[in-house]
């Protein structure tokens, strides 16, 4: 039996990676995967805590729904990054920087 | 009826006599046409002969007063008035009937001259001035017109002002002048505070306040006032000193001969005639004021000018320089006759001395302005006023010689002439005073009657050096070009040689006391003894006769006394006993040095004291704009760059880069974490 704890930290960890690649990366592309690393680790942390309701099985249903959330919010995302690319030539997130004072 | 009532009011008609000349000078200012000679004469006219009338209606008859209130003062009413008696009428015809012959003489004599418009105007000026005088009934208005008769002198003295010699002349009048007006205002504040009146009938009429004041234990007491007595005398003191300044007596007679700086016509209307005589009136105006005190320092300062001012003449040779020191002789005698009591004998010289000073005036001004005329033509400079550079002028300007003639026997008091009654009247009275009275007041008969021989000397020689002898200055073939002065200057000679003799004034050649003027004053002060009236006439005529003779001699066929030129006696003569020089010394030095030392004080003090005081001002805004740069402006742009600073900051985290936003959010959640943690 896998402890929870082991789950957790791969969580953890797979959040770290999508945070620094969110934070760091200069592809907008590569930031939506970032995105997906954190929603991941969170889906992961869903499953793993789902094992305390094995009879309703809750954490494995929200898994599910935030899986087709992220689905979803990954296509929204991937036309947003289009529109960005046909009015900036770029899809680089430091170049878009017209929201500044 | 209106018409009437008009030509009864005398008051009306003396007043308009004299506000004529005013209008005349109020039009010939304003218009912008050059002249007005018409207007002027037609004015001055009309005075004299409004004036003539009033005298017919006055002379010997009642004094007329009419009188306006004037203005209040706390309680006291003023009131402004005329007062007609013997005395104004006759000086409103004396004053306006020369104005009236010295206009007609101007008109040709100053006929060239382009500010003539000028002088017209200021004529007329100095005539409503004069007549004003004449005819105010209360001493306020005296002195108004006390100080416009001067503003007026000044104005024509000054008259070719672009001469250095006229504009200092003028000031000089002006300024010894004022030294009397002074006295003048001092005298009537001390009749105000005594009597609270400066009515002229109230204080110095028959039982005015004047004569019912007494003098009691050193007091001098009038109603319910009283002040020491001393106060009298200096009120008398007062008075005189204007008087004296007026009327150019020792020591203020040094304005006099540089006014002759001004038109020849006007130093005889006002420096010869009449405003010099206004001194005089104004003794006699208010006789009744001056106490045996002042009237014996009057009787030895009129002797004293009489005398000095002969000796000066005697050596001048500007021959208008001489008439005037003839001029303030003669005002010595009538105010030392004033000063004697010889009243009427005094307002008696004063009329016949304006005809025949007005004729020797004009006289001398149709020599100059012929000779002037001379110069110009050949363009032969020379000074033209000096009597050294003239001669033989006798048969070439007949006129001007025996009119010149005619009035210097009347100068000098030949028999059948005016001075001869006049001027031997005051002699007479001053030998009958003096038997009453001892000591030093002996040898004064006996000076004026060397003065009256000076007199007869200094303007003989004058006529000897100008009508005979040969030319010196004009070659002898060229005193054909000199003529008598043409028409209307040479009748108005005529017309005052008339006035010259003594049929004008009275019957009896012999005896003044059967003159009509001398009556008309007739106030007996003196005790007549009789044998001086036919001894001292016959001294004094023989006397001039031989100092006349003297000088024919001396001048004519050099044969006479020795030329005195070069000894010391000559020197106080020639330059008029250095008073020019002592008051140069003593006043214009002293006041240079104080304004020098008030300069320096200024200089120094003063100005030192202001800037120190800028100085120090200085330094005290430079700490302040230190510490306004330094410190306020430091505090100020302090704050402005702490929070530019801030701003700058906070501006940072605004860099529009998503990225960016979210590491901050991620710091902010993070930070908020370890907080809650550590709290």
């Amino acid at each position: 039996m896998i402890p929870l704890s082991h789950f957790l930290l791969i969580s953890a960890v797979l959040f770290c990676i999508g945070l620094y690649a969110v934070l760091t990366r200069r592809n907008a592309i590569q930031v939506l995967i970032g995105i997906e690393f954190m929603i991941n680790a969170a889906v992961l942390n869903f499953v793993a805590f789902g094992r305390y309701d094995k009879i309703a099985g809750g954490g494995q249903m929200f898994a599910l729904f935030a899986i087709v959330l992220a689905a979803a919010g990954v296509a929204v995302a991937l036309a947003i990054i289009l529109n960005v690319y046909k009015y900036f030539k770029s899809i680089d997130p430091t170049k878009t920087d017209t929201l500044k004072d | 009826m209106e018409g009437l009532n008009f030509i009864e009011n005398r008051a009306l008609i003396a007043l308009l006599a004299a506000i004529l000349p005013l209008f005349s000078f109020i039009i010939i200012l304003a218009s912008k046409r050059g002249g007005g000679a018409n207007l002027a004469l037609s004015g001055i006219s009309l005075s004299f002969l409004l004036s003539i009338y009033l005298f017919s209606q006055i002379w010997n008859a009642a004094p007329e007063h009419k009188q306006l209130s004037w203005f209040l003062m706390g309680k006291v009413q003023f009131y402004a008035g005329i007062l007609l008696n013997n005395l104004s009428v006759l000086m409103m015809v004396l004053v306006s009937g020369i104005s009236v012959l010295v206009h007609i003489y101007s008109r040709e004599y100053m006929k060239n001259d382009p500010n003539i418009q000028r002088y017209w105007a200021y004529l007329g000026l100095f005539c409503f001035s004069m007549l004003g005088l004449v005819i105010s009934d209360n001493l306020l208005l005296i002195y108004l017109f006390w100080e416009l008769v001067g503003f007026s002198s000044y104005l024509l003295i000054g008259f070719w002002y672009s001469k250095q010699a006229a504009s200092q002349a003028a000031k000089k009048a002006f300024i010894i002048n004022r030294i009397g007006d002074l006295g003048f205002l001092t005298g009537i504040m001390i009749i105000y505070t005594q009597f609270q009146t400066l009515d002229l009938v109230t204080l110095f009429g028959d039982n005015g306040l004047i004569s019912k004041a007494s003098i009691e234990n050193d007091l001098w007491i009038s109603g319910s006032q009283n002040l020491p007595e001393i106060w009298l005398s200096i009120a008398g003191f007062a008075f005189f000193l204007g008087a004296m300044a007026k009327s150019a007596q020792f020591p203020f007679h040094t304005w006099l001969p540089d006014a002759m700086e001004g038109p020849t016509s006007v130093s005889s209307l006002i420096h010869a005639a009449t405003m010099v005589a206004a001194g005089v009136f104004l003794i006699a105006r208010i006789y009744p004021v001056f106490n045996p005190i002042v009237l014996d320092v009057m009787v030895w300062i009129g002797a004293f000018t009489a005398f000095m001012a002969a000796t000066i003449a005697l050596t001048q040779n500007d021959i208008k320089r001489i008439l005037a020191y003839s001029t303030i002789s003669q005002l010595g005698f009538m105010v030392m006759a004033l000063g004697i009591g010889a009243y009427s004998e005094s307002i008696f010289h004063l009329t016949t001395h304006a005809f025949f000073k007005c004729l020797l005036f004009l006289a001398a001004g149709s020599v100059i302005h012929q000779l002037h005329h001379y110069c110009e033509k050949n363009n032969h400079e020379f000074n033209y006023q000096d009597i050294r550079l003239m001669g033989g002028l006798r048969k070439r300007m007949p006129f001007a010689f025996w009119g010149m003639c005619l009035a210097s026997a009347a100068l000098v008091g030949i028999p059948l002439t005016s001075g001869f009654l006049s001027k031997d009247s005051i002699l007479i009275r001053t030998f009958e005073w003096t038997a009453t009275r001892d000591g030093i007041f002996v040898i004064l008969p006996w000076l004026m009657v060397l003065t009256s021989w000076l007199t007869a000397f200094y303007i003989f020689r004058l006529i000897f050096k100008v009508f005979f002898g040969e030319p010196r200055e004009i070659k002898a073939n060229k005193l054909g070009l000199i003529n008598d002065s043409p028409g209307q200057m040479t009748y108005i000679l005529l017309v005052l040689s008339f006035f010259c003799s003594f049929i004008v004034f009275a019957f009896n050649p012999a005896s003044f006391e059967s003159s009509w003027l001398w009556k008309g004053f007739q106030v007996s002060f003196i005790k007549e003894i009789n044998y001086f009236h036919w001894m001292v006439p016959l001294i004094l005529n023989s006397g001039s006769f031989l100092v006349i003779f003297l000088s024919y001699r001396t001048y004519v066929t050099g044969k006479g006394i020795k030329s005195m030129e070069g000894t010391w006696i000559y020197h106080l003569s020639n330059r008029e006993w250095f008073f020019n020089e002592i008051y140069n010394f003593m006043f214009t030095r002293t006041v240079e040095k104080l304004s020098l030392l008030s300069y320096r004080f200024d200089r120094t003090v003063i100005d030192g004291l202001v800037n120190s005081i800028a100085a120090f001002t200085k330094i005290i805004s430079s700490v302040a704009d230190w510490f306004d740069r330094r410190i306020i402006d430091g505090l100020v742009n302090a704050t402005g760059t702490v929070s530019g600073y801030i701003g700058r900051f906070f501006r940072n985290f605004q860099s529009g880069r998503l990225q960016h936003y979210l590491t901050t959010m991620l710091l902010v959640v993070l930070s908020i974490f370890i907080l809650s943690y550590l709290i």
